[in-house]
């Protein structure tokens, strides 16, 4: 389990904008994960999707890696940011696009 | 499976004063709406309010399929 918590550590880190997901972006296996990239998708910045059904052992790492009980899970800049409905209630608000465009830079 | 009325007073049971409304819309006990609103959300940052759920709901996440959350802080207007 250190060695899949530390792959997520750096995944997260390396990337501005990741989310572990079920199914990929273009065939999402679950509501909540295409309704989240259907969001980012909206805002257009560049992401990188992580498959917890084909990459098994990141599934309950990621959860491990949060104490966070469910998928999808958004990370920007390495920090966790929550959840579908966490992802949807910040773009509502308008504060989700500011914090991943100056994530990638585009601020 | 869960039933709606265990979500319902587990939230209440561990977050008391609490406006709370669990929806089961597809009747099969799997789909949740859950819709809480508390003062002890105050000052917390979604991710921190939603985990007091997470926690308060305890061994029965597992067993739902998909739960829709949303929480406010009590003052706070819910859209």
């Amino acid at each position: 389990m250190s060695d899949v918590l530390a792959e997520i550590d750096r995944e997260v880190k390396e990337n501005p904008v990741v989310v572990y997901m079920k199914g990929t972006p273009r065939f999402p296996m679950c509501g909540f994960s295409a309704a989240t990239v259907e969001v980012l998708n909206e805002i257009g910045v560049p992401f990188k999707a992580i498959d917890i059904l084909t990459e098994a052992e990141k599934r309950e790492g990621v959860k491990a890696y949060t104490s966070w009980p469910t998928i999808p899970q958004l990370f920007v800049g390495g920090k966790f940011v929550g959840g579908c409905d966490i992802v949807r209630e910040l773009h509502a608000k308008g504060e989700l696009a500011p914090l991943l465009r100056k994530a990638v830079g585009r601020g | 499976m869960v039933d709606p009325d265990e979500v319902r007073r587990r939230l209440e049971a561990e977050l008391p004063g609490a406006r709370i409304e669990v929806a089961n819309p597809a009747g099969d006990g799997e789909h949740l709406e859950v819709q809480v609103a508390s003062p002890a959300f105050a000052g917390l940052g979604l991710v921190e309010q939603h985990r007091m759920v997470y926690a308060a709901l305890g061994d029965l996440m597992p067993r739902i399929h998909a739960l829709q959350l949303r929480t406010t802080a009590e003052g706070e207007s819910a859209r």
